[in-house]
């Protein structure tokens, strides 16, 4: 056996042409014409697969392509011709299920026409330009079918129908919808668009104008609102099931223009259940409900937000002018922080904490609060008396938090140095007399009020505490000192030493003190010099107080806090029995309203009357007698009968007090000007005005008119000219 | 008040070219004539204010003030000039300030005497402002006289 070289060897194909012949290209047609046939008619499972794809092959191969793509459009047509014939037949109920089963099959069809005739798909149609099987299935049955003339318009109208019955309660065959539709998607979205939703929209848009029209007129607000809640859900739901995922926005638009844009007005404005009575009521599942309908439409929450605003500007400008209200500024306080504190929890629980909604209740109330001008007034009366006494024994979270709410109306204020004002007054008052619940919570307000207006505002109240604990050693030292001496008996003296710049000034006080009590007072005067050279000490009678041991005809021992002048009055009654009002007047030396006050406290209050008054009548005149009260009885030992508690300002004091806050404001208005001035050199009038109210609103709004004169004063006075050729310039002079 | 320093004198004719009271005589109708021209008058009139208050005050006296306002607005007439006076009587009864006797001038040239051209934000002094509303209120109740 010889080694022969292994050759590889290859199959060559015929180098000839085959031709197929036409007759054969016209067989192989029948072939398939038929295949089609059968298929359509639900007999494909005697065909071969194999065989058929081979001869479509075999077709395109030998050029025959065009033959077989016009010979399936034809034959498809006719099917789809049929089949339409068909679906237009079925009657009432079964028109759609013919229409979806009939879909069914031909996509199974299609699919099976396809696979057979794949090898031309992605030749001859490519080459040709061709429409693809797939597509040219669809098309053929969209053209054939779903726009044939006699099923188009039956078609749509049975899809609303069954639409509008659905929304009027009745249950629908919601499988079948969905293939419906689906099956328009398929055709292609101008197909779903066109022949579906556009109708679909519309139609909804006109049955829920009817509709909402209709509930409108016999539901109130909040019913109204779940409907039309109920109603959008709905929708939602009717395309999640059975429209294209697309028809979603456009359908929930048409909801929301129709049931809430076109309504709004009406809804918020209803009598008795609209936005304002919910508002009133605090409806919070119903307001939640309204703001999360409204927010849908543009201008639906500004609806709301301007509504609120409207009333609760009414309401608070009732609340802060009602004149009932105004004679217990604690109560009017509160009534405030309620009101606050209510549309906050509504827009917490309702309006998901929308900060418009916050501004909104902010710039209302910042609006309210300022139309009294007694407002910074009262607030701070309201500070006064939680920290006297209405925040004893409370936690310090919960201090803390009346005191932050405070805060909160203390930003509203335009006039804040009018309550610094007041706030010194009450203070004052409160540290001298010791009746403050709390240091520390007296220390915090200060310092939220530092963080809140700067350094000088506070400088002055902080004084006021470093003179308190300064007098505490004070004290000390000269205790120290009386018990070394020999003059241990005598009154015991506890003196506060004020800084004159810090605290409230007061106008001249004076008194004609009794003689041990004067004694006493010098010698703390000569020990306060002696380590203070060049200090000068003046005693303010009428703000001090005095614990005195009191013993009455009946054996009745009692201790009375009074204040100063009290106590100068009293202690005359230990020479005399009685004594005229001139007599007390000359002896004490006590400036009139002050004396008449301290008497009346003194003679006329039940269970306070340690002196009896000759007439028994309320006021105190001037030819009054005044008598010890022997008989006088307390069920305390300790009784209290000081006058010097903050109260609400009488008219003539509340105008004394406007009028040095005025007087206050011009130096702080030059300076503004001078700055101002200083940094621009050359500027004209309204803007000198709005630069300078500006750089003050922090404190106070000035008043344009205040300002020119304070321009004027400076012009006087050089620091300023105008410009010769512009009057209205003005030009700083260095 | 209103005194002029010998220098001043002197000086003063001697630029004016007079050395005897005929030739003072002779120019008196050109220099009243001076006052016609707007300019010429504001240098006369703030100058009076400077020249007629005492020496050491910052602000002119009332009774005085009035009567150089008299003086001046015969050469130069204000309609509402009596207006002013009598307001400043009733109203005001204090000195009168440079700035607020500058303005004056400028006020009575450019608003006219229903001062419907008046503008409040105008940067005008204060008492010009409580003048025109002293006027306006007039104006409203001799209306309301005239009417009924």
């Amino acid at each position: 056996m010889s080694q022969a070289k292994k050759k590889t060897f290859k199959i060559e194909p015929f180098k000839h042409k085959v031709e197929m012949d036409p007759k054969y290209a016209e067989k192989t047609w029948k072939i398939l014409e038929d295949a089609i046939h059968e298929i359509y008619n639900h007999n494909a499972s005697g065909l071969s697969f194999e065989e058929l794809y081979r001869n479509a092959y075999n077709m395109v191969l030998h050029k025959y392509g065009e033959k077989l793509y016009s010979g399936l459009v034809n034959t498809m047509t006719q099917h789809m011709r049929e089949i339409a014939r068909n679906v237009e037949a079925a009657q009432g109920g079964l028109f759609l299920e013919e229409l979806d089963s009939k879909w069914c099959e031909h996509n199974k069809s299609l699919q099976m026409i396809r696979d057979i005739l794949m090898y031309m798909d992605r030749t001859y149609v490519n080459n040709f330009n061709k429409t693809p099987v797939h597509e040219l299935g669809l098309n053929l049955w969209r053209d054939n079918i779903v726009r044939s003339p006699k099923i188009r318009d039956r078609l749509l109208d049975t899809l609303l129908d069954l639409v509008h019955r659905e929304r009027t309660g009745e249950v629908i065959n919601r499988g079948l919808m969905r293939n419906i539709t689906k099956m328009l998607v398929d055709l292609g979205q101008t197909v779903y668009q066109e022949d579906f939703e556009r109708p679909f929209l519309d139609a909804s848009s006109e049955f829920y104008r009817l509709e909402s029209q209709q509930f409108i007129e016999t539901s109130d607000c909040a019913d109204y609102l779940r409907k039309a809640e109920k109603r959008l859900n709905e929708e939602i739901d009717r395309v999640t099931h059975y429209l294209d995922p697309k028809s979603e926005a456009k359908i929930t638009s048409v909801v929301e223009r129709e049931v809430i844009g076109n309504r709004m007005k009406l809804l918020v404005e209803m009598d008795n259940s609209g936005l304002v009575s919910m508002l009133i009521d605090d409806k919070y599942d119903d307001l939640g409900r309204m703001y999360n309908l409204f927010r849908r439409v543009s201008t639906g929450l500004q609806t709301i937000r301007e509504v609120m605003t409207g009333h609760l500007r009414d309401t608070g400008r009732q609340l802060v002018l009602d004149p009932e209200r105004l004679k217990d500024p604690v109560e009017f306080v509160q009534r405030l922080l309620d009101e606050k504190d209510k549309y906050d929890k509504i827009i917490q629980l309702s309006f998901s904490n929308d900060k418009t909604f916050q501004n909104a209740l902010n710039s209302s109330f910042e609006f309210f609060i300022n139309l009294n001008a007694r407002s910074p007034e009262f607030i701070s009366l309201f500070v006064d008396d939680k920290l006297r006494k209405g925040l004893k024994g409370v936690s310090e979270e919960d201090v803390e938090s009346v005191l932050d709410k405070v805060m909160m109306l203390f930003r509203y204020l335009q006039e804040k140095d009018v309550f610094e004002k007041y706030y010194k007054q009450h203070l004052a008052k409160r540290l001298l007399s010791g009746r403050t619940v709390s240091d520390d919570a007296e220390r915090s307000l200060i310092v939220k009020l530092k963080t809140e207006c700067g350094y000088q505002f506070t400088s002055k109240l902080e004084g006021m505490f470093t003179d308190m604990k300064t007098s505490r050693d004070t004290m000390q030292g000269f205790n120290a000192t009386l018990a070394g001496s020999e003059s241990n008996e005598g009154p015991t003296l506890a003196v506060q030493v004020l800084t004159t710049g810090s605290w409230p000034t007061q106008s001249g006080a004076r008194c004609i003190m009794p003689r041990e009590i004067f004694e006493m007072c010098n010698k703390f005067k000569q020990y306060y010099l002696s380590t203070h050279t060049g200090r000068r000490l003046t005693w303010q009678t009428n703000m001090g107080t005095a614990d005195l041991k009191a013993t009455f005809g009946n054996g009745n021992k009692h201790e009375l806090n009074v204040s100063t002048y009290q106590m100068c009055i009293l202690c005359l009654f230990n020479i005399a029995d009685h004594l005229t009002y001139r007599e007390i007047e000359q002896a004490t030396d006590i400036p009139a309203p002050d004396l008449k006050r301290s008497l009346q406290s003194l003679a006329c209050v039940k269970g306070k009357n340690v002196l009896r008054k000759e007439p028994m009548s309320k006021d105190i005149s001037e030819d009054d007698v005044f008598l010890f009260n022997d008989k006088f009885s307390s069920k305390f030992y300790k009784v209290k009968i000081s006058t010097v508690v903050a109260q609400k300002e009488s008219e003539p004091e509340k105008q004394e007090t406007r009028q040095k806050v005025e007087e206050d404001r011009k130096p702080q208005i030059e300076a503004a000007i001078v700055r101002i001035m200083k940094a621009r050199r050359l500027l004209d009038h309204n803007n000198i005005i709005s630069e300078v109210t500006k750089q003050l609103q922090a404190r106070f709004l000035p008043n344009p008119a205040v300002i020119k004169k304070r321009i004027e004063s400076l012009i006087e006075r050089e620091f300023l000219e105008r410009d010769r050729g512009d009057r209205k310039l003005y030009r700083y002079l260095a | 008040m209103c005194e002029f320093s010998r220098q001043e004198f002197i000086e003063g004719l001697q630029m004016l070219g007079v050395d005897s009271i005929d030739k003072l005589k002779y120019l008196l109708p050109s220099l009243r004539a001076e006052l016609k021209d707007e300019h010429k008058f504001r240098d006369i009139y703030n100058f009076a204010f400077g020249w007629a208050k005492e020496k050491g005050q910052k602000s002119l006296a009332l009774d005085t003030a009035l009567g150089m306002w008299r003086l001046l607005f015969k050469e130069r007439p204000w309609p509402l000039v009596e207006l002013w006076c009598q307001f400043l009587q009733a109203k005001h009864n204090k000195a009168i300030s440079k700035d607020t006797w500058s303005q004056l001038f400028e006020f009575s040239r450019i608003i006219d005497p229903s001062v419907s051209n008046y503008d409040s934000e105008g940067a005008w002094p204060y008492l010009i402002d409580e003048f025109v509303e002293y006027l306006r209120e007039n104006q409203s109740l001799e209306a309301c006289t005239s009417g009924a």
